[in-house]
């Protein structure tokens, strides 16, 4: 996936807004999606990305802008008229059908005759690992996985082109929800169709995606590979959707920073995009802050006094009071802290463990 | 896309307009000739005057039929509703042996002609030998009204949440107290339209009337028996102020509603 | 506390299989197994009086000699041998009554089906005044409503005067034939039809219809597929409960058709009161309601009716 450059565009979005009466739920957005990548778009609920999905989905048309498939505009082809396909968050599966005839029903608006739907539909169900025996049954009476792989096959039997998916893992507890994952990888690398996929959880879309692009109230304020997102975040809301990081608010003072929610002299680079920012956050995850020893020194330090500590497996968090701001550090269970509950401590960080976005 | 669902949308919207103009063509019709001078209705109207509303008005042999029609509705909405309210708690609330059976028993009478279910009934007075009037006339409204308003605060029922009775009992209320401080306010507003329902269906209501009222005359009652001999341009006087009436307490009960839930909320 | 619940009249009442495993859902589940009897009592107690009682009535009836008040005291079977005889044309009545309720549902179903549809999925906050717009002449006496369309369709009547007065002739005289009857039955029944419709496609979410789509189905292919199957227990309660309602209809024969056709409920009616002979308009509801009941059941048996009602 790394030479996206020689990719064909299949999807693109040129300038493409959405409004409900007053309210624009999506904002200007440009994008391509590349032939055969897994393009995931995250952000919180309401952020405007199940409007965005919907539109290329054709559930939507958008109020301005374009959107083309192979650089024609689909701006108006209704969802049917479509080479796409949607797998919806509640699955919208056909509870008066079975599973087979769930899977064959877009066969069956094909007008492919019964044995060929039978043959298809039981082919599909062994890519998506669901046994044959499965075929007649009531798909309400369907696990939650099982029902998922019945969604997909169902959508696989439509033969889109591209592939959309509504968190359709939401609802599936964590560990069978870690296995989906990887099916669903396995499945993308197998038919080598586009896939759009789109979750609140960074999480999920680390593990799948080739490209993320992270919505926030209807813009796309950042897109790039799973590594690009995580190691240079473009501002603090995308890094604090990463997951739990530290977050210090800083001014320019001569060389180096002041600390504004923290007191303290900081030494940070600029936000790689705005090297001449005045004011920036620092953004430190909790594995990167470590408890300095009597004498140690560190680039950046703070002085705090430990409150709280957490198991979270194989790792600890503290959480340590630094004036009115709460810190976190993640130690490995090898190096807890001893006594650690209202220990006076010291934290410190280096510098390039630290990232600086734009205020 | 948006053309297509434009046009469906206009399609649909411009159908439906047109049956409500449809359902309401008549009734305007009948308060068109309310206000008619001549005796017999002629179109386009030639002189329009209240003479026959004043009439109407003043007849003491109306003003007896109304209070008829009155008092049945009233009584029918009081005990309707106290049946109904248990009756759905039976249908939606509770889990007990037969539930199926009887939810299914409830609806008999809606899905029975009224004209028949009126002229049983008259039958089973006469074979008990009570004799009719506005009493039983009360009792024949509630054989169907009753499993109505079942269902609409059935509805209501539906969209309650169990847990919540579960846990003002948790927390030490007593039977009585869960009712009124739990399960009544929380239902309040199905029982309320239970009971607007339970009113304008007996207000209208003609086919068991006519069996079951005996000699006591109700609005539809009376309406009917002028249309089929004798009739003068007091009923359609009568028909409009009685659709008035019907739609003043469906404002009304509607406001007090409305007025109700936001006064909860505030 | 739990004792306290449980009337002790009611405590031979079979409990429920109650899922619960804890001592705590089990006693409220005992609680609301007698509570639910309790709360139906008076429901039930109503209709044995008030539905079963008056059913009884007329089978006793129709099994009195004709023209007699002689009820549990003679039994014989003159009424139905009268009804069943060659020479009696009750059958007609019943064919007027049938042919008229099956239009009145077929066309019903055509006219109010976009309307349930767009309620459900169309009008938004609108939907509420639809409703109470379809809702409220049910509260207007259908002889008020019937009498409106007499009004509009007679002579030197609304049509015909507005006609006239646009130079265009009189109207055709449609009073008086069983067309008008079989319309003013569409109308009557307009919103029985109309709200079973609107409940049975709440049944059937979005995302389906969404997703037939974005599979490749057209509007008809929803409609057949998806809307349909899944409105289905909707519908079959919009058909049977206008067509029961029509085949006991008579004011619209009466008032609109000017007794120009006797329906079935008619002959009842004349047999209750001009030919005051109870037993054999007796022994008439009886088949009416023979035909009604095994019906209903039928398509009862069918029902879930926490389902369509909502419960989650």
């Amino acid at each position: 996936m790394t030479d996206l450059k020689d990719r064909k565009p299949i999807l693109q979005l040129v300038g493409v807004r959405k409004t409900f009466n007053d309210f624009a739920a999506v904002e200007k957005i440009d994008l391509d999606i590349f032939e055969g990548e897994f393009f995931t778009i995250v952000g919180p609920s309401g952020s405007g990305k199940t409007t965005m999905l919907r539109m290329l989905a054709g559930m939507e048309a958008p109020s301005e802008g374009n959107i083309t498939l192979h650089g024609e505009r689909i701006n108006d082809v209704p969802a049917n008229k479509r080479p796409t396909c949607l797998v919806f968050q509640s699955l919208a599966l056909f509870p008066h059908m079975s599973v087979g005839q769930n899977i064959e029903f877009p066969l069956k608006i094909k007008g492919v005759d019964a044995a060929s739907r039978k043959a298809r539909a039981l082919e599909l169900m062994a890519i998506v690992r669901l046994p044959a025996s499965y075929y007649g049954k009531n798909v309400m009476k369907c696990s939650g996985g099982e029902r998922q792989r019945v969604a997909l096959a169902r959508a696989l039997a439509y033969d889109p082109e591209v592939l959309f998916f509504d968190e359709p893992l939401s609802a599936i507890d964590y560990k069978l929800k870690k296995v989906l994952e990887k099916e669903l990888k396995d499945l993308h690398r197998e038919t080598g169709k586009t896939f759009i996929y789109i979750t609140h959880s960074l999480e999920e879309a680390m593990v799948m995606s080739d490209r993320i692009g992270v919505m926030r109230a209807g813009r796309l304020v950042q897109v790039g590979t799973p590594e690009e997102i995580y190691a240079a975040p473009v501002d603090r809301f995308v890094s604090e959707f990463v997951g739990e990081v530290n977050v210090i608010e800083v001014t320019r003072a001569g060389e180096g920073w002041q600390g504004v929610d923290v007191p303290g002299a900081f030494r940070a680079a600029a936000p790689h995009d705005q090297p001449q920012a005045h004011s920036a956050f620092v953004v430190i995850r909790p594995e990167y802050m470590r408890f300095l020893k009597d004498g140690e020194a560190a680039d950046n330090m703070l002085e705090g006094v430990v409150y709280n500590e957490y198991s979270l497996g194989s790792r600890i968090q503290y959480q340590v009071r630094v004036g009115e701001k709460v810190m976190l550090v993640e130690l490995s269970r090898a190096n807890a802290l001893p006594a650690a509950a209202n220990r006076n401590v010291r934290l410190g960080w280096d510098v390039a463990d630290a990232i600086s976005v734009k205020a | 896309m948006e053309q297509d669902k434009l046009r469906t949308r206009v399609l649909i919207a411009g159908w439906t307009t047109f049956v409500v103009l449809l359902v309401y063509l008549p009734i305007a019709c009948v308060a068109l000739a309310s206000f008619t001078k001549a005796r017999y209705f002629a179109f386009p109207v030639r002189a329009f005057s209240t003479e026959w509303w004043e009439k109407t008005a003043d007849s003491i042999e109306i003003s007896m039929i109304v209070q008829n029609s009155l008092l049945v509705a009233a009584v029918v909405t009081v005990f309707s509703v106290v049946i109904a309210f248990f009756g759905a708690l039976a249908f939606a609330r509770y889990d007990w042996t037969g539930r199926r059976l009887y939810q299914k028993l409830i609806l008999l009478p809606v899905f029975f002609p009224q004209p028949v279910l009126g002229l049983a009934l008259l039958l089973a007075y006469s074979a008990l030998g009570i004799s009719t009037s506005w009493m039983t006339a009360v009792f024949a409204h509630m054989v169907w009204i009753v499993p109505v308003v079942t269902l609409i605060i059935a509805i209501k029922v539906y969209g309650f949440d169990p847990t919540l009775e579960e846990a003002a009992f948790d927390l030490g209320a007593s039977r009585l107290k869960v009712m009124t401080h739990v399960t009544l306010p929380l239902l309040w507003p199905g029982i309320w339209s239970g009971a607007l329902f339970a009113f304008l269906l007996s207000w209208g209501n003609f086919p068991l009337s006519l069996y079951t009222a005996g000699a006591d005359s109700t609005v539809p009652k009376w309406l009917y028996a002028k249309m089929v001999a004798g009739y003068t341009p007091m009923v359609p006087a009568l028909g409009t102020m009685a659709t008035l009436a019907a739609a003043a307490v469906l404002l009304g009960g509607g406001l007090v509603g409305l007025i109700m839930k936001k006064a909860r909320a505030a | 506390m739990s004792t306290a619940l449980i009337d002790p009249t009611l405590n031979n009442t079979p409990l429920p299989a109650v899922p619960a495993a804890t001592p705590l859902g089990a006693r409220f589940a005992a609680a609301w197994a007698a509570a639910g009897t309790r709360c139906a009592l008076p429901v039930v107690v109503l209709l044995a009086a008030g539905f079963l009682a008056p059913l009884v009535a007329i089978f006793a009836y129709s099994f009195a000699p004709p023209r007699s008040f002689e009820v549990f005291r003679a039994f014989t079977f003159a009424n139905y041998a009268e009804l069943f005889s060659l020479e009696n044309t009750v059958w007609l009545s019943f064919a007027w009554s049938i042919g008229f309720a099956l239009l009145t549902c077929a066309v019903l179903a055509v006219v109010a089906y976009p309307i349930a549809y767009g309620m459900v999925f169309l009008f938004g906050r609108w939907s509420s005044l639809v409703s109470v717009l379809f809702v409220f002449p049910l509260f207007v006496s259908e002889n008020v409503r019937l009498y409106g369309w007499v009004l509009f369709f007679i002579k030197n009547g609304v049509l015909d005067g507005s006609l006239k007065w646009l130079g265009l002739g009189g109207a055709p005289t449609v009073l008086y034939t069983p067309g008008v009857i079989l319309a003013g039955m569409v109308y009557t029944y307009l919103p029985f039809m109309l709200f079973p419709l609107t409940l049975g496609l709440s049944m059937v979410p979005r995302d389906l219809i969404d997703a037939a789509r974005d599979l490749g189905a057209n509007r008809f292919q929803i409609w057949r597929e998806v809307e349909v199957p899944l409105a289905m227990p909707g519908i079959l309660i919009g058909m049977l409960l206008t067509f029961v309602l029509a085949i006991g209809a008579v004011s619209e024969a009466k008032i609109l058709g000017g007794q120009s056709v006797i329906v079935i409920s008619h002959d009842i009616e004349i047999a209750f009161t001009y030919a005051q002979n109870w037993p054999l308009g007796s022994a008439l509801a009886v088949l009416v309601t023979a035909f009604i009941g095994a019906l209903t059941l039928a398509v009862f048996a069918k029902l879930d009716l926490d389902r369509l009602l909502g419960r989650r």
